[in-house]
């Protein structure tokens, strides 16, 4: 029933875009006609202008004491030319113009009567030329081309002479060897190098403009038309509608991206058809391709979902097409500038990469134009895409407020961007408000973030943890909500710090088995982590104990235990509080790995922040975790020595049984206190 | 007795206006209305303009959720109150409820059809009744831009019919309307009282509502000041025409408020 509906309203809404021209236009018209215009001209017209070049007569004035010897190499040049009548290759003249008639050298090269000068002056036994050129204009550029070419065959010539004069081979003494330069890369790696670079970027522009005017349309257009009051008295939830306009965007994204991709396969084949003439070069084998294309295929899919999803966010609160445009060209700009990686030598695609959105597109489709295939990176572009896109589109579906939209008149939920002044105070943030935190907070992260990690490393790890505090705390005090309700800042009892601290070294102990699993499902990942740990290592214990152990106990425990969980608890059930904390948790340590424990510690934290009534039995928790890897990093002997546990590569059953055993002990001690000191409260 | 009916329950819309720079005024657009229409009745809401005509058919409706107070619509036995549920019993036409100008009639209806999880023979039978009830039949496969304003307001009341609701709620459904075009939906409304649908409708022009109407709900500034059928209110006030009874109380009202 509930796909019957999506199904047929996405079919209404395909038919409503597809009859209006201007889509269709926008569709066909820049892929079929467009892109092989653009492509004809640019052929034709750099083809008129090297033709142009090569016709071109060049003036030199030549004023050298060198009894005339350059000039008659020029010469010597242009007569050998003619013999040869090479006109095809080089038909330029050099125009020897007297240097008596030219008064400023500089001054004429500037007013362009002539495109070039070279002096001379002897300089102890040998000659010394300047050649002055203006490389701001192309003519002057081209002479200069010419010039050097003439230097090195008359400097050749007398070295040539100088040896013969010696009674010495020439060739001998100028070539005692011989090399080549050969290009062992196939043709199918140079056309996949090339288009690696270009396709990603025209790719995520053709997906960005194919579904910008959809979004636009179905959104802010079907609310200009009047027809969304009419949709809304249907029996549909906000979510089918959103899902149904969400899959409408997504297939003439994916639609168009296909015209446009086969338009410029096409074009790009073209060119190296016309490239490749010579009888050598084998034929291209397409079929090396097919892999390539297949993810290809997919990731154009992923990707579609994505950006559509995000267009629809942007789109779906505008109340007309110009606040539409208005809210979408910031979106355009950053995706725009994000496509750019392409471009950029040298980025290397990792784990972290494969997550940032756009980036790892771009790389994925780089990487594999050139061969380079890593089947768990093409895994986690695809499933990060599309697990952004669901997010996004269940954000918006949760958000989307229909009687906001159509209406415009019920209070916005999201308070951030109202006036300050028109703000209540006190209570805790509102869900909307806490999801835009959330999905600025992780973007920021994602990019500013990781940026800074790569650059100040330890120090950049620090200041991710101060954008997890302070980006959530302004918004906080923006909307003008109780810091203590918020944060949960509540006063608890010795009852409580020892029922968390039991209950975070038993949940340690459970979690410890977990990661043991996980570590031999994924042996490389785990690594890659003691890796990245290892390198912090050289700051000292007192600067990686404050950054990993201290600063997240406060930084994150405020934002996850702290502003998330006590919005969402204002608002839903506790239960589905914690779940939702602990699972954007889990998706904040951006590791399909650590996806698991990382959430369950979030489960765990939060369970007990609620119990308690105050965050700070969290934060306790917290540190003892951080903290123990931290020692553990930086003390490994003297640990293993009180907890050898900790510090064994592998665990026997009977250990791990123990290990069980005593991690569900406290756990279970830890509920019981945690329980006893609930009950007098109620 | 189990009647087919709409019922309201303490209705209160309340919207925030802003008054002066930067203050921010709460005020009740539908402060406090209760009202029941049952099957075979046709009840006109009428009022001055921003009265809270609009609001509280919206809310009846389930397009605009109330602030407090609650709408059910009785089909049977069966009490219904989900929003969902709700809209599946309810035709409601506006002048803001545009058709999808790029579709034909046939095609908006047959997907409006799915969509009220009609199936596909059963659609097609309905389409056809329709366009006869109707006579969409010479413009049922045109563009609904295409269309002239009578034809788009007959297009519109099919939208209406497509999943045969119990209850009709119309918000001005003959404004700017020729009176051939309004004659149609009138003469519409009174056949379908006759096969015991609940109809409440909202207009401007007395005559009509005098003509058309059981029974009338005068509300003014969010609240009911006046109920009845047209002769008790004209009774009650002693005036000989609706157009009277209306001014009077209405500027009664103000009075009121002066004092």
């Amino acid at each position: 029933m509930n796909t019957k509906i999506i199904k047929t309203l996405v079919k209404k809404e395909l038919l409503d875009v597809f009859r209006d021209k201007k889509t269709v236009i926008m569709m066909l018209i820049v892929p079929i006609i467009l892109y092989p215009l653009i492509f004809i001209g640019a052929m034709m017209f750099t083809t008129a202008i090297s033709s142009s070049m090569k016709t071109q007569d060049y003036r030199i004035v030549v004023d050298a004491q060198d009894d005339g010897a350059f000039m008659r190499r020029i010469q010597e040049a242009g007569s050998h030319k003619e013999d040869a009548g090479e006109e095809t290759e080089d038909a330029y003249t050099l125009t020897v113009v007297d240097a008596d008639s030219v008064s400023d050298y500089e001054e004429a090269l500037n007013q362009e009567t002539i495109d070039i000068y070279v002096t001379g002056r002897p300089e102890g036994d040998k000659m010394l030329y300047d050649v002055y050129y203006l490389s701001s204009v192309t003519n002057s550029q081209y002479a200069m081309n010419i010039v050097m070419k003439l230097f090195d065959e008359f400097s050749r010539t007398l070295t040539e002479e100088k040896i013969r004069e010696a009674g010495l081979d020439v060739h001998e003494v100028l070539e005692p060897v011989s090399y080549e330069s050969m290009d062992t890369a196939s043709n199918e790696q140079s056309l996949g190098s090339i288009m690696g670079s270009v396709l990603p970027f025209m790719l995520i522009i053709s997906l960005l403009m194919g579904t910008m005017y959809p979004a636009i349309d179905t959104t802010a257009g079907e609310r200009e038309r009047g027809t969304l009051e009419t949709i809304l008295t249907l029996p549909v939830t906000n979510r089918q509608l959103i899902i149904a306009k969400f899959l409408t965007v997504a297939s003439i994204g994916i639609l168009s991206a296909f015209l446009n991709i086969l338009s410029m396969g096409g074009i790009a084949f073209y060119i190296f058809q016309l490239m490749d003439t010579g009888d050598s070069v084998q034929a291209l084998e397409f079929s090396r391709f097919l892999p390539a294309i297949l993810v290809c295929v997919l990731a154009i899919l992923a990707f579609s979902l994505l950006i559509s999803a995000v267009t629809m966010c942007v789109t779906a609160f505008a109340k007309s097409y110009k606040e539409a445009n208005n809210y979408i060209t910031p979106l355009m700009l950053v995706v725009m500038f994000t496509g750019y990686v392409g471009f950029i030598p040298n980025v290397e695609m990792t784990q972290t990469v494969a997550m940032i959105p756009v980036a790892n597109i771009c790389l994925l489709i780089k990487n594999m134009m050139v061969f380079k295939i890593d089947y768990t990176v093409i895994a986690v572009v695809l499933l990060s895409n599309v697990a952004y896109a669901v997010l996004a589109i269940l954000f918006l579906s949760r958000i989307y407020d229909s009687e906001a939209v159509l209406f415009g008149d019920s209070k916005s939920s999201l308070q951030l961007f109202e006036r300050r002044e028109n703000l209540k105070k006190g209570g805790v943030p509102t869900v909307s408000d806490v999801l835009f935190v959330v999905a600025l907070t992780i973007v920021l992260v994602l990019y500013a973030g990781s940026i800074l990690q790569v650059k100040f490393g330890l120090a950049g790890v620090f200041g991710t943890q101060m954008i997890l505090l302070f980006v959530p705390l302004a918004i906080v005090l923006y909307t003008k909500k109780d810091i203590r309700q918020t944060y949960g800042f509540q006063k608890t009892g010795i009852r409580s710090y020892l029922g968390a601290f039991l209950t975070g070294i038993g949940f340690f102990c459970i979690n410890m088995l977990i990661a043991a699993g996980l570590a031999s499902l994924f042996p490389d990942s785990t690594e890659n982590v003691n890796v990245a740990f290892a390198s912090f290592e050289k700051s000292g214990f007192a600067a990686l104990f404050l950054v990993i152990a201290i600063a997240p106990a406060i930084c994150e425990e405020m934002l996850f235990r702290g502003m998330i969980f006590h919005s969402m608890k204002a608002h839903y059930r506790a239960s589905t509080a914690i779940v939702v904390v602990a699972v954007l948790f889990g998706i904040y340590h951006m590791s399909l790995v650590k996806l698991i424990p990382t959430g369950l510690l979030g489960f765990v934290f939060c369970y007990v922040v609620y119990r308690t009534g105050s965050i700070f039995p969290g934060m306790l928790m917290h540190f003892i975790n951080n903290a123990v890897s931290v020692l553990l990093t930086y003390y490994p002997e003297r640990i293993g020595k009180v907890f050898p546990v900790l510090t064994k590569e592998s665990l026997s059953v009977s250990e791990l049984l123990c290990l069980l055993a005593i991690g569900l002990i406290l756990i279970g001690i830890g509920q019981v206190i945690l329980h006893r000191k609930a009950q007098p409260v109620k | 007795m189990t009647q087919n009916s709409i019922t309201a329950d303490n209705l209160v819309k309340t919207f925030t206006r802003n008054e002066k720079k930067n203050k921010k005024v709460d005020f009740n657009a539908v402060d406090g209305i209760s009202l029941q229409v049952c099957e075979g009745e046709i009840v006109g809401i009428l009022g001055p303009n921003g009265a809270g005509k609009t609001t509280l058919l919206r809310m009846l409706s389930k397009l605009m959720s109330p602030t407090s107070g609650m709408v059910s619509i009785r089909i049977g036995d069966k009490e219904i109150s989900d929003e969902i549920e709700v809209k599946r019993h309810i035709g409601y036409l506006s002048n803001n409820t545009k058709l999808y100008g790029r579709l034909s009639t046939r095609e908006l209806l047959q997907m409006l059809g799915t969509v009220y999880g009609i199936a596909q023979d059963g659609v097609r039978n309905k389409i056809e009744e329709i366009s006869d009830t109707l006579s969409l039949a010479p413009f049922l496969d045109n563009r609904i831009e295409k269309l002239s304003t009578g034809q788009t307001q007959r297009a519109s009341i099919a939208r209406c019919l497509i999943h045969d609701p119990q209850v009709y709620i119309f918000d001005e459904p003959t404004l700017g309307l020729d009176i051939l075009s309004s004659a149609a939906i009138i003469e519409f409304m009174k056949k379908e009282r006759e096969r015991g649908k609940t109809i409440l409708y909202s207009t401007h022009y007395m005559e009509e509502a005098e003509y058309m109407c059981d029974r009338i709900i005068l509300i003014h500034r969010g609240k009911i000041i006046s109920e009845g059928t047209p002769d008790a209110l004209k009774e009650q006030t002693g005036k000989k025409n609706l157009r009277d009874v209306f001014s009077e109380l209405i500027i009664g009202e103000g009075m009121k408020d002066e004092h």
